[in-house]
């Protein structure tokens, strides 16, 4: 049946044909296109309800293996966290070498404590603040060196020369081991390479001969510390090899496995 | 096909021109620039595989790093090539369905250009090291305000489209695609706000950010692809859509529960634990829409078998909408919290969700509703159905490879990191072959895609076939019901087939 046999109701003055076939050419696509019928009225399967119903039960597991979700205590559910391996707890920390574990414990005194006036390169500027880096006074005695930590240093040294006002004590707060760590630390970095690891029994020690001083409380002077403290501090220095806790700093008894 | 038709056909046909006519270029620019940073995408993709299995390729470039590289691929994934394939689609559907013609052609075209060079120069800011390193918003701080104005300024006439349409029914499609259009600025608002303008605590902020990552596939991308498959099934095959209740289930159950999902990605993070356990249960609930989606419009296709075999946009949509199924069993299987989720969290399985929802389901659609509106907004057919063809299989083997590949490889690259007592390498290497294969299936999606655009492209210049006749995927030695193919401007009187 072709269109031109057509009679639409219309007035004669449109050539429907013609309009069409224009259409047709121009807006082919658009003319061939179905019309979007009404919604279907299909009921809901039994089948998608069983399924959506098996997934309703499962993800109300998921929320039921939460336990008490909203209890604020504790930011995860008990249990979920997996057990550490048989004998991973009582081992603690890794031990370490004692050389880095002391070096790494005095590298975090010096930046708190020494790091300001003396530099994190340790070369100080040379008129207020000595440089660190080969100096008789940190690599010479250790009981010199400990005395000047402790209680400061005022006063022209043996070359005659005065920087500034002096160091501070900067005793306060340290622990004998916090004392045999920076002390390590600075014999060991900065260029110095003593390689003898001050113990934290040799620290102690240290601690007391302080606190022994007749001029208690005052800065040190070079006068003092050539006339009573020119020496090796008492005790045996640690073996760098040796391997130690590296938070208490206690030999470890087992050696590393 | 008794060419019976009426006048108000007619005029209906005219006013449906009309509207395609006043579209063309904001879709075909919106289409192709997409398609080319689908391109961009996948061959950032291709980098990014090889870079998992071959650590040592392009390593000098330091512009081309893993971390550089894949963020960018995503990226150019997400804003070049899926917001602006939705732009394209929505602006399309919603003139069409509101009957009406646009009328701002101008600030749309504009503001797509500001988008471009917003995504572009977001890419290139990626590329040279400012990216944020929050999945899915690596963009450097200055791209979500120029992407966000551009965004109103392109849909803004959707909406005042729709309030000014004539009175009736508001189709399903219609639904879907009012209802992206308004969450899209919602979850965009609010991520880019809390994260980039009052950044909180940054555990929460981890957590913000994947639940943006979430809704922006379950409340952008899903309800655009739906509601486009809802338009061309019924369209394409003139029959009704199967269900009403169903349409309406799948509808509401997406919009309650869809909000809810994401943050199981920080399952065992120090957040209030209520939240990972709600992200995975109401992932694993998106089932429920899916599903119901899902069916309605399959059975709504197959209702018509000759034409979902034929159509090149009606076979996308089908490939689409099974991987919407398989997409919403797999967010079932892979939340378990006792099993599969902690398995996931750190593997490639959560790139193959992604790909499997961005590629699979939601391009795939996007894919069919281009075959169907460019023909009718440039007036010219298909030039190749070798080339539909092509990209229909490339893009159905690839996501297959790809996606499915990344799920269950990362379960098995899971179980490797779980094993914590073995190396890592131990976990890295179980995941090499998935890998491969990846890298392999992106290159194959990569060459079809190519194609795909300069097909585009020519369509665009009205280099189409001027035909009455619709490309279909009909056998080439087969008899074709609609006349020899390249049968140039036979539209006679009395030719206008339905298809």
């Amino acid at each position: 049946m072709s269109l031109s046999k057509q009679k639409p109701d219309l007035e004669d003055s449109i050539n429907v044909t013609e309009a069409h076939g224009r259409l047709v050419r121009e807006a082919a696509a658009c003319s061939r296109e179905k019309r979007l019928a009404a919604n279907g009225s299909e009921p809901i399967s039994l089948w998608v309800l069983a399924a959506c119903g098996f997934v309703a039960l499962i993800a109300g597991g998921i929320l039921g293996g939460g336990g008490k979700l909203l209890a604020y205590g504790s930011t995860f559910r008990p249990g979920y966290v997996r057990d550490p391996a048989p004998g991973a707890a009582a081992q603690g920390a890794q031990p370490k070498e004692a050389l880095a574990a002391y070096m790494a414990k005095g590298a975090k005194i010096y930046s708190a404590k020494c790091q300001g006036c003396h530099g994190p390169d340790a070369k100080g500027d040379g008129a207020n603040f000595p440089s660190l880096a080969a100096s008789k006074w940190v690599i010479g005695e250790t009981e010199r060196f400990a005395m000047i930590i402790l209680n400061g240093l005022q006063g022209p040294i043996s070359t005659g020369k005065s920087y500034g006002a002096g160091m501070a004590s900067q005793g306060a707060g340290l622990s004998p081991e916090d004392l045999a760590g920076v002390m390590t630390y600075v014999r060991n970095n900065f260029g110095n390479s003593t390689g003898d690891v001050i113990s934290a029994e040799m620290a102690k020690a240290a601690m007391g001969i302080s606190d022994a001083r007749t001029k208690k409380g005052q800065q040190a002077t070079a006068d003092e510390l050539a006339a009573d403290h020119l020496k090796a501090l008492p005790g045996e220095a640690l073996d760098p090899k040796m391997m130690v806790d590296p938070i208490t700093l206690a030999p470890t008894a087992a050696p590393k496995p | 096909m008794s060419p019976v038709i009426s006048t108000t056909t007619d005029q209906d046909a005219l006013l449906r021109a009309g509207i395609d006519r006043s579209l063309r270029h904001p879709v075909m620019f919106f289409l192709t620039s997409g398609a080319a940073w689908l391109a961009v995408s996948i061959f950032l993709g291709v980098i990014s595989s090889a870079k998992v299995h071959s650590p040592g390729f392009l390593s000098s470039c330091e512009w081309l790093t893993y971390g550089r590289v894949f963020p960018a691929h995503i990226n150019a994934l997400v804003y070049g090539w899926g917001m602006q394939a939705a732009f394209a689609v929505i602006i399309w559907l919603m003139a069409r369905l509101s009957r009406k013609e646009c009328t701002s052609v101008g600030t749309i075209l504009v503001a797509g250009h500001v988008w471009n060079i917003g995504v572009g120069l977001g890419i290139v800011g990626i590329l040279s090291g400012y990216g944020t390193g929050m999945p899915w918003m690596e963009f450097p701080g200055f791209a979500w305000p120029v992407l966000l104005v551009s965004y109103f300024a392109i849909l803004i006439w959707s909406f005042i489209q729709f309030r000014v349409r004539p009175e009736g029914h508001v189709y399903i499609s219609q639904w879907y695609i009012l209802a992206a259009m308004i969450w899209f600025p919602w979850i965009f608002i609010t991520a880019n706000t809390l994260l980039y303008c009052m950044p909180g605590h940054p555990v929460m902020g981890a957590g913000i950010n994947a639940w943006y990552k979430s809704a922006l596939i379950f409340l952008f991308f899903t309800p655009v692809a739906l509601g486009t498959a809802y338009y061309l099934a019924p369209k394409v095959t003139g029959r009704p859509v199967f269900s009403y209740s169903l349409a309406k289930l799948g509808f509401w159950s997406l919009a309650i529960i869809a909000p809810w999902a994401g943050m199981q990605k920080l399952v065992g993070a120090p957040i209030p634990f209520f939240l990972p356990y709600v992200g995975a249960a109401a992932t694993a609930l998106l089932f429920i829409p899916a599903c119901a989606a899902g069916v309605n419009i399959i059975r709504t296709m197959l209702s018509c078998r000759e034409t979902l075999e034929v159509s090149p946009a009606l076979r996308f949509t089908m490939a689409g909408i099974a991987a919407l199924i398989v997409l919403a069993l797999a967010a079932v299987l892979l939340n378990l919290p006792g099993s599969t989720l902690p398995l996931t969290q750190f593997s490639l399985s959560g790139y193959g969700f992604d790909i499997l929802a961005l590629y699979g389901f939601f391009s795939l659609v996007m894919f069919g509703a281009t075959y169907f509106i460019v023909p009718r907004v440039t007036r010219r057919e298909w030039l190749s159905r070798r080339l539909i063809k092509m990209h229909f299989l490339f893009s159905v083997y690839g996501t297959i490879f790809v996606a499915l590949v990344a799920l269950f490889g990362g379960l098995q690259q899971g179980v490797g990191q779980e094993a914590w007592k073995e190396p890592w390498a131990t976990a890295a290497d179980s995941a090499f072959p998935y890998a491969v294969t990846i890298t392999f299936a992106w290159s194959l999606i990569l060459f079809s895609n190519i194609f795909f655009f300069i097909h585009l492209t020519l369509m665009w210049l009205r280099l189409g076939r001027r035909s009455s006749h619709p490309t279909l995927l009909v056998s080439a030695h087969g008899p074709n019901p609609y006349g020899e193919e390249g049968d140039i401007d036979n539209a006679g009187p009395g030719h206008a087939t339905a298809h």
